[in-house]
């Protein structure tokens, strides 16, 4: 076996250094011995030696090993103390070597942290009905500065004011029209979520609408609010123009 | 040598053995090695029985002899050793900063006659320097000119004249206002800094001028000496700090810090300066070794000047009429007087005098302040320099621009000018362009006697 042939070599170089009362044992095991020599530390061991400490723990630990032996030189300064908690009272030490820029802070500036709150997590998730719900009192609001618009259109009855003001109005108004249209949405879907629970209750299971029924129902619901305000035959007549349009998209075209 | 009677390990038989084998004379073998050279043939039977004893009473003997002869030796050396010691000891404490010898209750408050006034300055006096074997005082002004004043006949002694703008080499002086001046400790280096960012060094005795040190970007404002050395801090209105050797003629290096115009420097025998920085608000300490600063916060207006009272304390004087003591271990002061020299101006828009120059008698507890109050206040620094108590003060008309003691403690020399050695926001027309030299008489106090 190797193990017992560098051993017994070992042991051979070994002897003549001088009786060593625990050189029984470390001879009996090779990395026991090369441990203890590494605390001794690798000055003293033989070339022998520091080969086979080579061999065994790898080049890069061995190198490692060899610097961490010798001993360092201290840096030339010493290094200045670090800030501690206990330390507060005491004077701050800085390096004395950074040159200081020429302007300075002389009063404390606190930058303004530019929030947009559609995109900021403390503002929470959208939820439209939660929404409309806690900004109720913006209605009002809104009214109010409807009121307000149409005094002024009675002030201007012509010129840039006036178009202005036109447009504010429709802009209101459209923007009112929006809102009742999504409330209707959502009244729509709750009913639709109430009767999905009370049939779940009665035991059937919960039937879910598709895309085209769920369109369907809405189309539905347009052609009787429209039959009701009487605006069917215009509706219908923009809708197949409109249609009609497009269809003559997929015509083949006609060339010379 | 017999191990048998020796197991207790007796100091005094070790020695007898290292005798012994010197002095015993090397006729007999003997058993055991005795000190004495002649024995009595007829003895020998009873040593061997108590030889033992025998031994121990000749080596009580021998020490006898040898005690005698140390005390005779030692009576002699005793005075001067305590001398010695005594100034070692002196000398440990100055440079830990701890020595203090309490100064200030013995002072008493010189009367006006006993002011010698020594006027031949055109313009205000802006900084003073005394030599430090209280021979003579150097002043600089406004007009750019040094004089050297002998202080115990108060004549003049050299005049440096105002150099022209244009020619600076051929006469040398000075072209624009001295700001600061230092003299070295052994008396040899006069060093002075002008607004032309140019420090001149002089040699003090015969006033003639050595070298000049140009690198500074801008008004030198303060000089200072380390003690025992001729190596000279500078400071400047360009926030840097330069260490210059002077006996080799040479620049040896640059510190930052300042963030603002540095308005005064002080150092002692440390390789350290201390800094007052003006706008800034701090107070700094250079460590000069360690290329490294430690910062002081306190004062809320401008400081102006600053001085050492030992090599850990320091105390310093703001535009805001607060004078500060400060230790090394606390970065706020150990000690704040408001308003030191009281409020000016008309009732309902009071300002307080501005300090213009803090003095301290080294090693002592003894600080003078000077603004433009018409007078110059003399404090008592508490214990461990944690209070400032005013003791007295003398009248003295004019912006009080530079402060210094002797360093016997006997005198107290103030420049006076009519503005400010820094600009000219008031001009006092009552004052004279002086140096006055104040006598300090000190009054030893008895101590006070338990009832």
């Amino acid at each position: 076996m190797p193990g017992a042939n560098r051993r017994a070599g070992a042991g051979a170089a070994r002897r003549p250094r001088g009786a060593r009362d625990r050189e029984e044992d470390g001879e009996g095991l090779e990395p026991g011995a090369a441990a203890r020599d590494l605390l001794r530390g690798t000055s003293n061991m033989s070339f022998e030696e520091l080969l086979e400490l080579q061999s065994q723990v790898g080049t890069k630990t061995y190198k490692q090993l060899v610097a961490g032996n010798s001993p360092k030189k201290q840096g030339s300064r010493p290094p200045i103390q670090n800030a501690c908690v206990a330390d507060k009272h005491r004077p701050l030490e800085m390096s004395a070597k950074i040159r200081v820029p020429f302007l300075r802070q002389v009063v404390p500036i606190s930058k303004k942290v530019a929030r947009d709150p559609r995109f900021d997590d403390l503002s929470g998730e959208y939820n439209p009905e939660v929404f409309d719900k806690t900004y109720q009192f913006l209605n009002d609001i809104r009214a109010k500065e409807k009121e307000l618009v149409k005094k002024q259109l009675k002030k201007h009855r012509s010129g840039k004011e006036h178009e202005k003001l036109q447009q504010l109005l429709q802009r209101m108004e459209q923007q009112e029209m929006a809102q009742q249209e999504r409330k209707q949405q959502q009244e729509l879907h709750l009913a639709l979520k109430q009767e999905r629970r009370a049939q779940a209750q009665q035991g059937h299971r919960p039937y879910f609408l598709k895309k085209s029924e769920q369109r369907q129902l809405a189309l539905a619901e347009k052609f009787k609010e429209l039959k009701r305000s009487k605006k069917l035959e215009n509706f219908l007549s923009r809708k197949r123009r409109r249609n009609a349009g497009k269809d003559r998209r997929h015509l083949p075209l006609s060339k010379e | 040598m017999g191990k048998v009677g020796w197991q207790g390990g007796h100091s005094e038989g070790m020695i007898l053995a290292a005798r012994g084998t010197r002095w015993a004379p090397q006729t007999q073998p003997l058993p055991t090695q005795s000190l004495a050279p002649r024995k009595p043939e007829e003895e020998e039977e009873e040593l061997e029985e108590t030889a033992q004893e025998k031994k121990l009473r000749l080596a009580k003997l021998y020490l006898e002899q040898l005690r005698q002869q140390e005390e005779e030796k030692a009576e002699a050396r005793a005075f001067e050793e305590d001398q010695v010691a005594g100034r070692l000891k002196e000398d440990v404490l100055e440079q830990r900063g701890r020595l203090q010898k309490s100064v200030a209750k013995e002072i008493q408050a010189p009367a006006s006659a006993d002011i010698r006034v020594l006027r031949g300055h055109q313009l205000s006096i802006t900084c003073l320097v005394i030599t430090p074997d209280d021979s003579a005082i150097f002043s600089a002004a406004k007009d750019c000119t040094i004089i050297k004043w002998s202080m115990e006949s108060g004549r003049k002694l050299h005049v440096i004249p105002r150099a022209k703008k244009g020619a600076e080499g051929k006469p040398p002086g000075h072209s624009s206002h001295v700001l600061c001046m230092a003299i070295s400790s052994d008396g040899k280096y006069l060093a002075s800094g002008d607004r032309s960012k140019l420090i001149l060094i002089w040699e003090a005795q015969s006033c003639q001028h050595l070298y000049t040190f140009t690198g500074h970007r801008d008004a030198v404002s303060g000089l200072a000496f380390r003690r025992g050395t001729h190596q000279l801090y500078s400071t400047s209105h360009d926030r840097s700090v330069k260490v210059w050797n002077v006996a080799e003629n040479s620049y040896v290096e640059t510190l930052f810090g300042h963030q603002d115009a540095v308005a005064a420097l002080d150092a002692l025998s440390r390789e350290c300066c201390v800094t007052a920085g003006g706008r800034d608000g701090t107070v700094r300490v250079w460590k000069i070794p360690e290329e490294s600063q430690l910062v002081f916060y306190g004062h809320q207006g401008s400081i102006d000047c600053i001085h050492l009272i030992n090599e850990e304390h320091m105390v310093s004087g703001a535009d805001d009429g607060s004078v500060a003591l400060w230790g090394l271990s606390k970065k706020r002061p150990l000690a704040l007087q408001r308003e030191a020299h009281g409020l000016r101006g008309e009732p309902g828009l009071e300002q307080p005098f501005w300090i213009s120059s803090v003095a301290a008698l080294l090693n002592t507890d003894l600080v003078a302040t000077g603004s433009h109050s018409s007078c110059v206040r003399l404090w008592q620094c508490g214990e461990g320099f944690r209070q400032l108590d005013l003791l007295c003060d003398i009248p003295l008309v004019g912006f009080i621009n530079s402060l210094k003691f002797s360093s016997s403690g006997d005198f107290l020399v103030a420049g006076v000018g009519q503005e400010h050695r820094l600009g000219r926001w008031w001009r006092i027309k009552e004052a004279r362009n002086s140096v006055c030299i104040i006598p300090l008489r000190r009054v030893p106090v008895p101590p006070a006697a338990g009832s």
